[in-house]
C-alpha cells in the first residue's frame, strides 16, 4: 500500500525524476533491440546471399566402377534436391586454332559434355560473352590465347585424336574454381588451379570427340533454399544432407558440397556479425545504463531525504525497499515499453523490417533480452541504491553528495585503470602476432569458435580508459586548485577561487560527468570511425573488383587501342578515363595475368591503396615501375614459388601481336603487388603498358577505367553502353557493391550505421545536457541560497558554466583521447571484417562536427535553460530555506 | 514617538502577497503599511501561516508584493540590497554545502566584488567575533545544527549591514541553541548599528526585541513596544 502510494505521489508530483529514468532505460532497450534486429536481419540476408551465389549446389562424382545412371538416380531421389543433370569431364590435350593467318596451340586442357537444359538448369555456371550460349562454347582465356572466335573452327587434342568443332560462342566461367575442385579432396588440402583452357560441348559431341578416352561423369544438384535463417543453421543441415547422400551412394559417389563450403564461409561473416554487435552495441548500451544511472543519481538526496521522510513516519527498511522497487518497476516498464516501440520503429526505417528477429524465437530472445537489461538499467539506477540506503543510513545520515572525501576510489588506489589498460596493450599486441585472427573457422568443421582471450583487448581498453578518464577528472579538480581557479577566471572572474572549491568538493559528480561525456563521445567517434572505414573499404573492395566508378571490358579477339579513350572521354558524366592492358604471359608453366599499366597516371584512376602492395606505398611502387620500363610488380606467391630477389631478370612468354607466337619477354621483378584493379586475387602481374607494348608488337587495351565527375556511375555506364554499342561490357561501381563476394562487406551496413550514429547523437547529448540540467537542477536548493545571499544572474552563471565547460571541455578532450586509442584498436582487431584492410583510418569529419556541436550545444542549452530557471529562485525554494 | 526626520530603512505601504490565481488563489499578507527604522529591534510574531515570511521576504525584496509597494527609502532599490546594506538569515540550513564554513562566510562579500583575500579576512573577524572560528574550515556537513545557524548569523553580519531579517533562526534549535543565537544577532546589530527584525513564534525570543509586530491570517494586527505587548 505504502508503494502504491508512493508511486501515485511521484506521479503527481515527480513526474521528471521518473520521466529521466525511463528515457535512459528506453535507449539502452532500443539500442539492444535495433542490433538485435539488424543482427537477425543480416545474417538470415547472409544466408541469401550465400545460397545465390553458388550455381551449383552439389557436384557428386561417380566413383571408378559406379553406373552413372544410378547415381543420377539416387541423387534425385535424395531429399531436398530438387534438379540433377550429368555432366561429363575429360582431359585434353590442348587446342589448336588458326585463325589470322597463324595457328595457336594452347597447352593440356579440359573438355565438358553439357546436356540439353543445362545453362536453363544452372543459370550461373556460363556467362555469354560472344555468340551463342549453346553448342560448342569456348572459355574466354582459352579463346585469348587461340584468337578465337564465334564462328572459327578449333581442333581438340593432337594426332589421331582430334576432333574439329566449329565455336558457337565465347563463354566466361564465373565459378571455374568449383568447377573443377577435386571432389572427395582431403580437408586442409591445396585448392588446385582451377584449367586455362576449357571447352564446353553439346553430350552428344562429347560422346564423338571423348570416344574410347576417359572421362568422369559428375551429376550437378540444385537443392532446395528453403534453409535456417542462420548460416550456421543453414550450414550443418546442408553438410549433413550431403554426408547423408554419400551413405546411400554406398561409396559410388563423393559429393562437392559447394552450397556447403559457401554456407561455411558465411557463418564465419556471420560470427563477425555478432562480434560487431559485441563491440559496437554492448558498450552503447552499457554506456545508456551509466547515464541512466547518472541521471537517477542526481536526484539521489532528494531520494534520500523521501526516504528519510518515510522512515521517520515509521516506514521499515523493508518498506523503503518495496517503494524503491516499485519506482524501478514503473520507470522500467515505461522504458522498457518505450524501447521496444522505439525501436521498431527504428528497425522499421533503418533495415525495413519491424520485428525483432528473423524467427519468432529470435524475437523473443532479442525483445526479452534487451527488456531484461532495462530492467537491470533501471534497478540499478534506482533499487540498488535505495536498499543500501536503506540498509546503510539513519534518517540522520542523509547527506548531500558532497564533501572532502578526498580517499580516491578502491579501484584508483589498487591502479586498476592502469593495470586494464595495460592489460589491453598486452592483448593487443598478441592478437597482432596472431594477424588478430579472431573468428576460428577449422575448414570442414562444423563448430565455428571465437578467439574470446582477443576480445579482452578492446574490453579492457574501454574499462581502463573510463576509469582513467574518471582519475585525472578528479586529479584536476583535488590537485589543480590553483590552475583550475586561473582556468576559470575568464567565465567566473572574482568568483573563479569559490567556484573552483564548489567544483572540488562536487568532484564525484563532477568526475563522473566528465567521465560519461568522455565514454559517449569515444563511442560515437570510434563508431562513426569504424564505420566510416568500413564503408571506405567496401567502396574499395567493389573498386578493386570493379577498377573503377565505370569499367569498359573489351570483348575476347578485339583488338583496341588507348587511342579508343577520347570516344568515352566524349560522354557526358566522364572524368577520364585509363586504358589498362590486359594479356597472358606464362611464368615458367604458370599462366598468369598480366596489366601493362601508365605508371604515372594509374595511381589516381585505379585510386590505388598503399594496403594493396608490399614493400612501399601505391605511389613508391608505380614510381618505381616508372623509372625502371621492363620493371614487373609479381604477386608474394609467384615471389615465394620462384625465389625472386628485387632486380631478378624474369623471362616471360608473351603472345606476339603481329605473329601471335609466344615470344620470350625479359622483365626485372622490382616489387610485390598483392590487389590490382580487375586482377584476380591470386597470382597477377603488373608492368609497364608501353614496355609490353614494344615488346609485343601491340598496345591493345583489355579495359578502360573510367573515373565521373560526380555524375552516378550506373548513370555514366548507361551512356557509355549506349554510345559504345553492344561490343565492350560496361560495369558500373554500384552494380558491383550488390554482387561483391560472400563477405560482411556485402552486407548492406547502412541501416545499422545510421542507427547507431543516431544513438550514440542521443548518449552524447544525453551525457551532457541531460545529466548536467539534471544535476544542476538538484541543486536548486543551493543557487537559491547564493540567489537569496544577493548573487546576481552572472554570477550565478559562473557557478553554472564553470561546471558545464569543465564537464564538456575535459569529456571532449579526454573522448578524443580515448577515441583515437579504441577506434585504431577496433579496426584493427575487427581486420577479419575488412575486405581488404584498411591502410589507414577514415575520419567522418562531418559527423565528429555535428557531434562536437551536438554535444556542446547539449551542455550549453542545459547550462541555459538552468540559468534562466534559477535567475528568479522559486518562491518555494525561498520559503524552504 | 520617532523622529520624524530620520529616513526609513524599509517602507511598505499597502504591500499585499497573494500565491496563485482564481479560486485557488491564497492570500498569504493583506494589504500593509509599515516602516523599519535605523536602530529598530523588531519581533514578528504570530501562528504558523500567519505571513511572517511573507513579510519578511518583501521586506529583503527576495520577493515582491502582488499589490502595493515596498521601498528602501535609506538603501536604494531593490537590486542594491543583497549582498550589502541587507543580510538575510534563514530559518533552515542555509548555508551552501559545497563551501567551507570560512568560505560560506565569505561568500556574501565575494559576491559584492571584495578581493579574495579581503573577503575571507572579514569572514574570519566575524567568524571570531561568533567564537567560531575553529569552524572556519569546517564543511556545513561536518558541524551541528545549532552551529550552522550561528554560522549563518556570521555571513550576515560579515558584510556590515544595515538591516538584518532573521526568518525564525532559532526554529530548529534547543532552548540553549536559541538563546546564543538570539544573543549573537542582537550584538551584531549592535556592533553593526543595524536595524533587527526577527520573525518567531517564540516569546522567549521575541521577549528579547524592542518591538512585537503581531499577525494573524495574513493581517498586521498589532504594533506595539515590547512592554505593551507582553505586559498582559
Amino acid at each position: 500500500m505504502v508503494a502504491l502510494s508512493w508511486i501515485r505521489g511521484l506521479l503527481a508530483h515527480r513526474r521528471r525524476r521518473l520521466v529521466s529514468t525511463a528515457l535512459g532505460v528506453a535507449v539502452g532497450v532500443a539500442l539492444l533491440a535495433s542490433i538485435g534486429t539488424f543482427l537477425s536481419a543480416t545474417t538470415s540476408q547472409m544466408t541469401g546471399r550465400a545460397i545465390g551465389q553458388v550455381p551449383v549446389d552439389w557436384q557428386v562424382e561417380a566413383q571408378p566402377g559406379a553406373h552413372p545412371a544410378a547415381v543420377l538416380a539416387t541423387t534425385r531421389r535424395h531429399a531436398g534436391v530438387v534438379r540433377a543433370l550429368p555432366v561429363s569431364f575429360a582431359r585434353i590435350g590442348g587446342l589448336s586454332a588458326a585463325t589470322g593467318g597463324s595457328t595457336q596451340q594452347t597447352g593440356p586442357g579440359r573438355m565438358l559434355g553439357l546436356p540439353d537444359g543445362y545453362s536453363a538448369a544452372f543459370p550461373g555456371v556460363i556467362r555469354v560473352l560472344a555468340g551463342s550460349g549453346t553448342g560448342v562454347l569456348l572459355y574466354q582465356q582459352t579463346a585469348a590465347n587461340l584468337h578465337a572466335r564465334p564462328g572459327d573452327v578449333v581442333t581438340i587434342g593432337t594426332g589421331r585424336t582430334a576432333a574439329r568443332v566449329k565455336v558457337d560462342g565465347i563463354v566466361d566461367l564465373p565459378d571455374i574454381d568449383s568447377m573443377f575442385q577435386q571432389v572427395g579432396a582431403p580437408v586442409g588440402a591445396q585448392p588446385q588451379a582451377p584449367p586455362d583452357n576449357v571447352v564446353l560441348l553439346p553430350q552428344p559431341t562429347f560422346d564423338r570427340v571423348a570416344a574410347g578416352g576417359s572421362f568422369v561423369t559428375q551429376i550437378h544438384a540444385g537443392l532446395s533454399h528453403a534453409l535456417p535463417g542462420s548460416p550456421g543453421a543453414a550450414y550443418t543441415q546442408v553438410s549433413g544432407s550431403a554426408r547423408n547422400l554419400e551413405t546411400q551412394l554406398a561409396g559410388g559417389g563423393l559429393v562437392g558440397d559447394d552450397l556447403g563450403t559457401t554456407l561455411d564461409a558465411a557463418r564465419h561473416d556471420a560470427l563477425y556479425a555478432q562480434l560487431l554487435f559485441l563491440f559496437l552495441g554492448v558498450p552503447g548500451a552499457i554506456l545508456a545504463g551509466l547515464i541512466t544511472r547518472s541521471i537517477a543519481a542526481a536526484g539521489r538526496d532528494r531520494r534520500r531525504r523521501d526516504a528519510a521522510l518515510l522512515r521517520t513516519r515509521g516506514a521499515s527498511t523493508h518498506q523503503l525497499v518495496r517503494v524503491a522497487l516499485a519506482e524501478t518497476a514503473v520507470s522500467a516498464g515505461a522504458g522498457i515499453a518505450l524501447g521496444l516501440a522505439a525501436a521498431l520503429a527504428a528497425g522499421a526505417s533503418a533495415f525495413g523490417t519491424a520485428s525483432f528477429g528473423a524467427s519468432t524465437s529470435a524475437a523473443l530472445l532479442w525483445s526479452g533480452g534487451a527488456a531484461l537489461a532495462g530492467l537491470l538499467i533501471a534497478a540499478g539506477s534506482i533499487a540498488l541504491p535505495a536498499w543500501r540506503d536503506a540498509r546503510s543510513l539513519t534518517v540522520a545520515g542523509q547527506r548531500a553528495e558532497v564533501g572532502r572525501r578526498d580517499r580516491a576510489p578502491w579501484w584508483a588506489r589498487y591502479g586498476l585503470d592502469v593495470a586494464a589498460l595495460a592489460g589491453s596493450a598486452l592483448v593487443f599486441w598478441q592478437a597482432s602476432r596472431n594477424g588478430y585472427n579472431l573468428v576460428l573457422v577449422p575448414e570442414g568443421i562444423p563448430q565455428v569458435s571465437v578467439n574470446w582471450y582477443a576480445l579482452l583487448a578492446p574490453v579492457l581498453g574501454w574499462i581502463g580508459a573510463g576509469l582513467l578518464a574518471y582519475r585525472l577528472a578528479d586529479l584536476l579538480l583535488v590537485r589543480g586548485r590553483t590552475t583550475l581557479t586561473r582556468a576559470l577566471r575568464p567565465i567566473a572572474g572574482e568568483l573563479s577561487a569559490t567556484v573552483a572549491a564548489t567544483m572540488r568538493r562536487q568532484r564525484r559528480l563532477l568526475a563522473t560527468a566528465v567521465t560519461l561525456v568522455a565514454l559517449t563521445c569515444a563511442f560515437g567517434a570510434s563508431t562513426a570511425v569504424f564505420n566510416a572505414t568500413y564503408a571506405q573499404q567496401a567502396e574499395a573492395d567493389a573498386r578493386l573488383t570493379n577498377g573503377a566508378d565505370v569499367t569498359v571490358t573489351q570483348s575476347p579477339g578485339v583488338s583496341v587501342g588507348p587511342s579508343a579513350a577520347a570516344r568515352m572521354q566524349r560522354v557526358a558524366g566522364v572524368r577520364g578515363v585509363e586504358p589498362l592492358q590486359h594479356r597472358f604471359a606464362y611464368v615458367g608453366a604458370d599462366l598468369q595475368d598480366l596489366y601493362g599499366v601508365r605508371p604515372s597516371t594509374i595511381g589516381a584512376a585505379g585510386k590505388l591503396q598503399d594496403g594493396w602492395f608490399q614493400g612501399g606505398s601505391a605511389s613508391q611502387l608505380m614510381g618505381r615501375l616508372g623509372a625502371h620500363p621492363d620493371g614487373i610488380l609479381v604477386s608474394a606467391e609467384t615471389v615465394q614459388d620462384f625465389q625472386l630477389v628485387e632486380g631478378d631478370l624474369i623471362r616471360l612468354r608473351l603472345q606476339d601481336g603481329r605473329t601471335r607466337h609466344y615470344t620470350t619477354v625479359p622483365f626485372h621483378y622490382i616489387g610485390v603487388a598483392k590487389e590490382f584493379p580487375t586482377a584476380p586475387r591470386d597470382s597477377f602481374l603488373v608492368a609497364n603498358a608501353g614496355y609490353v607494348a614494344a615488346a609485343t608488337g601491340s598496345d591493345a587495351v583489355g579495359s578502360f577505367l573510367v573515373q565521373t565527375d560526380g555524375t552516378s556511375p550506373a548513370t555514366v555506364a548507361q551512356r557509355l553502353r549506349r554510345s559504345l554499342g553492344a561490343g565492350p561490357q560496361v560495369t558500373d561501381i554500384v552494380g558491383q557493391r550488390k554482387v561483391v563476394g560472400s563477405n560482411l562487406t556485402a552486407v548492406e551496413l547502412s541501416g545499422l550505421t545510421r542507427l547507431e550514429l543516431g544513438f550514440a547523437l542521443v548518449l552524447a547529448v544525453s551525457a551532457s545536457g541531460l545529466a548536467l540540467a539534471l544535476g544542476l537542477g538538484e541543486r536548486r536548493r543551493t543557487f537559491a541560497i547564493a540567489s537569496a545571499l544577493g548573487a546576481r544572474t552572472r554570477q550565478l552563471g559562473a557557478f553554472v558554466w564553470g561546471e558545464s565547460v569543465y564537464v564538456t571541455l575535459g569529456g571532449l578532450l579526454l573522448g578524443t583521447a580515448i577515441a583515437v586509442g579504441i577506434s585504431e584498436m577496433l579496426v584493427k582487431v575487427l581486420t577479419g571484417v575488412f575486405d581488404p584492410p584498411p591502410d589507414v583510418l577514415t575520419i567522418p569529419w562531418a559527423y565528429l562536427g555535428g557531434l562536437l556541436v551536438l554535444t556542446t550545444g547539449a551542455a550549453g542549452a542545459a547550462g541555459a535553460i538552468t540559468l534562466r530557471a534559477l535567475r528568479r529562485p522559486a518562491i518555494e525554494e525561498l520559503r524552504e530555506l | 514617538m520617532r523622529a520624524p526626520d530620520r529616513t526609513a530603512l524599509v517602507r511598505c505601504d499597502g504591500a499585499a502577497r497573494t500565491f496563485g490565481s482564481g479560486p485557488t488563489a491564497t492570500v498569504a499578507l493583506q494589504p500593509t503599511d509599515c516602516r523599519i527604522e535605523p536602530g529598530d529591534r523588531v519581533a514578528l510574531t504570530g501562528p504558523s501561516g500567519s505571513g511572517k515570511s511573507t513579510l519578511l521576504h518583501l521586506m529583503a525584496g527576495l520577493d515582491e508584493p502582488t499589490v502595493g509597494t515596498v521601498s528602501w527609502p535609506a538603501l536604494g532599490t531593490r537590486p542594491d540590497l543583497r549582498p550589502g546594506p541587507v543580510a538575510v538569515v534563514f530559518q533552515g540550513p542555509s548555508l551552501l554545502p559545497p563551501l567551507t564554513v570560512a568560505e560560506n562566510v565569505a561568500l556574501p562579500l565575494v559576491l559584492a566584488g571584495a578581493a579574495d583575500g579581503a573577503a575571507h579576512d572579514a569572514a574570519r573577524a566575524a567568524l571570531a567575533r561568533l567564537g567560531l572560528v575553529e569552524l572556519a574550515d569546517k564543511l556545513p556537513e561536518e558541524i551541528s545544527g545549532g552551529q550552522a545557524q550561528r554560522v549563518a548569523v556570521a555571513r550576515a553580519l560579515a558584510g556590515s549591514p544595515r538591516l538584518i531579517l532573521a526568518d525564525e533562526p532559532t526554529g530548529q534549535l534547543d532552548h540553549v541553541n536559541a538563546g546564543a543565537v538570539v544573543d549573537v544577532l542582537l550584538a551584531a546589530a549592535a556592533h553593526a548599528g543595524a536595524a533587527l527584525v526577527v520573525s518567531t513564534h517564540d516569546p522567549a525570543v521575541a521577549l528579547r526585541l524592542a518591538d512585537v509586530w503581531e499577525l494573524h491570517g495574513g493581517r498586521l494586527t498589532t504594533v506595539r513596544p515590547q512592554e505593551d505587548a507582553w505586559s498582559r
